[in-house]
This record gives C-alpha cells, structure tokens and sequence, in this order.
C-alpha cells in the first residue's frame, strides 16, 4: 500500500525510478493505481483550497 | 534577497526609464496610482527573473557546445536516467513559479477589492463612445472623439493628441478611491487607461468593477481594447484628474447645468436656440455615421440631407432618434440623452442642409412621448 503511495506520489511529482516502473508495471494491480491516484487528486484539491481560504482569512 | 530585488527593480527602471509614466515607449508606463507602480514593479520583477533564466541556460548550452565540441574529441555519455537531476529540474522550476505567485496574487487582490470607493463613475461602452454617469450625483454625459474628419482623411496635418482626443473627458479627483462600474450597451468594449493599469473588458449584461486612486492630476488617455466595429479605433478615453477640491467644484457647477437643463424641459424653445443646440449634439453623436454635411454613408448608414422620408413624416423620425431601428447600427438614444437633447437634434437634422422643414420639435413633446 505504501509502496503504491509513494509511486503515485512520485506520477503527481513527475520523476520514478526505473527500478520502481518495472516493478510496478510488473507486479502491481492497475485499479490500486487509479483507486489511490483518484483519492490523492481529491485530498491534493482539498488541501489546496484549505490553505488557500487559510490564507485569504 | 532584498539587495536583490532592489537592484532587479532598479534596474528595471533603468531599463524602461525612456517610458517612465508614459504609454508610448518600449515598456509599460509605472503609472500614476500606487497600483499601477505596483504592477510595474512586479512585471519588472519577474521580467529579471525571466532574463537570469536565460542566461543560465543559454549560457550553459553553448558552453557546452563549446566546451565538449568533437574536433577536440569529445565523446558523448550513453545513460538513460539520472533521478536527482531530474528531480531537481522539476523541483527548481516549482520554486521559481510559486516564488512569483505569491507577490502577483497579493496585488491580484488588490485590484479586485473594490470596495469602501468615495466615488463611483458608471461607464457604458457604446459603438462608438463612451457614456460616464456619476452615480447618485445627476451627472451624467457621452464622451465622443473630437479629431476631425479632416486629419483622418488625410487633408489636415495630425494634431498632437491624434485620435486620442474627445469632447468632453472623465473628469475624476486625486486621492480619492474612485469605484467604476462597467457595461456596454451593444457589444463588448474595454475601457483602458494603461497609466492606471486598469483594462476591463465591458459587456452587455454585465455589470464589471475596477478602481483607481490616482496620485497626481493631469490627463490621461486610452483607448478601446477591444474591437468592437468600424470606429474602434476612434472611441478614446481621456480622463482629466483634478485636485480634490477643483473637482468638487467642477462637480457642482455639472449638477447646476444638469438641473437648468431640466427647468428648460417645460419652456417653449425659439428656433435658433433648437438648431444652435442640435448641431452641437448631431456633431457629437449623429456625424460619425450620418456624417457632419447630413450626407451619410449609405447603404448602412443613410443620408439625411433630402432624405424624403424623414421630411415627411416627424412623428417617424422621432420615433427613429429615440427608440432606434431594429436590424441596423442605429441605436436608442431615449436614454442616452436628454429631453432638450432629443428635441434640438431632431429639429437640427429637419432644417438642416436644405431640409427646411420649418418644424421646431419642443421638448415638452419628447418628454410625454418618453413617458
């Protein structure tokens, strides 16, 4: 789980590791890609407007 | 950091100190408003920033190409990726945009926050002037362009302020927040004055909010910033700032001739006082389309000078002048102008030219005919 985190991490990021790539590509299930990828845009979004309504008080 | 920037801003005023304040050099103009110098300084900001950048990497290009050329045996490296290069040259950039987020979005908010204004001026976008109405105060006028024909065409020498001189200029106060609330009332326009860094587009429909609060009086001038037909280009802006206390004068002595103009609704008019009153008005509105000799520029904009409809039938050129004809550029002018306006500028274009109608339209008429 962590191990999909951090490769959807690095997508939003732009930068993998080949090593990691294949490993992915290799033994990981597409859905827990889009699953955690899915729910990482929306807490990305949320936080963003959180500090932004933060910032604009 | 600070040494920094204030070297990047000085020498940004170095750079564009041709054009300091003045639309009509290499730069942007700084501006007479603490906004626009605000702009000005971000723009050069970020314009340094833009120029470091490519210098470093430029530089390092042709360094490169230089430096490890292959007449001196240079031998190129095979690898296929580098995770902490890469990671710096995305997280480097990040940097570099956030960095300059910040400063924008703070002066963004400045300019949208329009409120606890001392004045507010609505502005209407008309093809092809524009209309100022001080709100709450009974002011109110057109703003039509005032270079002649003649130095368009070609027959006169250009004047000095050429195509960006009008009739009768926005008139505002220094140090006072001025509101503006902005709309068109056929297509849209954009009322810009880049010496106070305001550019907003007016719409139809819409009602826009900008603000300024200008520094130093003076005049100042735009233009339309957005095409909106045959006369774009001759629907300037000039602004006249005054200090506070010669504005409140100037305010007065408005609202006095609005009132005296209104008294004047219920008196029969003489004749010449009709005609003297018409021409003003028709060369200020009507001759841009029907032109100054009544001629016109058919088929889109009719002649007026003998036209046989509009000598005999008055109730329909009223009609026409005050509710405009579906399906052409004529427009409604019942609410651009006022009662003595509509009635003298009628008679005009009935006795002008040769029209010799001998009718005097009183604005008594015009005013039953508008309720």
């Amino acid at each position: 789980m962590w191990g999909v985190i951090k490769s959807v991490l690095a997508a939003f990021f732009g930068v993998q590791k080949e090593r990691q790539r294949r490993h992915d590509f290799e033994h990981g299930k597409p859905g827990a890609f889009i699953l955690v990828g899915l729910l990482m845009a929306v807490v990305f979004v949320v936080v963003i407007a959180a500090l932004a309504i933060y910032v604009a008080g | 950091m600070r040494k920094m920037l204030a070297l990047m801003t000085g020498g940004g005023t170095l750079f564009g100190g041709a054009s300091l304040a003045h639309a009509n050099g290499w730069n942007m103009p700084v501006g007479v408003t603490d906004l626009s110098a605000e702009i000005y300084t971000l723009h050069m900001t970020i314009f340094w920033i833009c120029v470091v950048i490519g210098i470093v990497v430029f530089g390092v290009m042709f360094y490169s190409l230089f430096k490890f050329r292959r007449s001196k045996g240079a031998k190129s490296a095979h690898f296929h990726e580098n995770t902490t290069v890469e990671v710096i040259w995305t997280a480097v950039p990040l940097l570099i945009l956030v960095g300059m987020a910040v400063p924008a979005t703070a002066t963004l908010q400045k300019m949208y926050d329009a409120s606890d204004a001392e004045l507010d001026v609505m502005i209407t976008g008309q093809q092809w002037r524009w209309r100022y109405e001080y709100l709450g105060e009974d002011v109110a006028f057109n703003s039509n362009m005032s270079t002649p024909r003649a130095q368009i065409t070609g027959e006169e020498e250009r004047g000095e302020h050429y195509l960006l001189e009008v009739d009768e200029p926005l008139v505002l106060p220094i140090n006072r927040k001025v509101r503006f609330l902005l709309t068109a009332d056929d297509v849209i326009h954009s009322w810009w004055v880049p010496d106070f860094a305001v550019k907003q587009d007016t719409i139809p429909g819409f009602i826009n909010e900008n603000w300024v609060r200008i520094n130093e009086p003076g005049i100042y001038r735009g233009q339309c910033a957005e095409l909106c037909g045959m006369d774009h280009g001759f629907m300037p802006i000039v602004v006249h700032a005054m200090e506070e206390d010669e504005f409140d004068q100037w305010l007065v002595e408005r609202k006095e001739a609005a009132e005296a103009e209104a008294m004047g609704v219920d008196r029969e008019w003489e004749m010449d006082e009709l005609m003297e009153r018409g021409e003003q008005v028709y060369g200020s509105i009507c001759a841009s389309c029907h032109q100054a000799d009544g001629g016109g520029s058919p088929p889109a904009f009719p002649g007026l000078a003998g036209n046989q409809e509009l000598i005999d039938d008055v109730d329909w050129h009223i009609d026409v002048v005050l509710n405009g004809v579906s399906g052409t550029a004529m427009p409604a002018f019942r609410s651009n102008l006022n009662p003595v306006e509509l009635a003298a500028v009628v008679t005009y274009s009935r006795n002008a030219w040769g029209n010799d109608t001998g009718d005097a339209v009183q604005p008594a008429e015009i005013v039953e005919l508008l309720e």
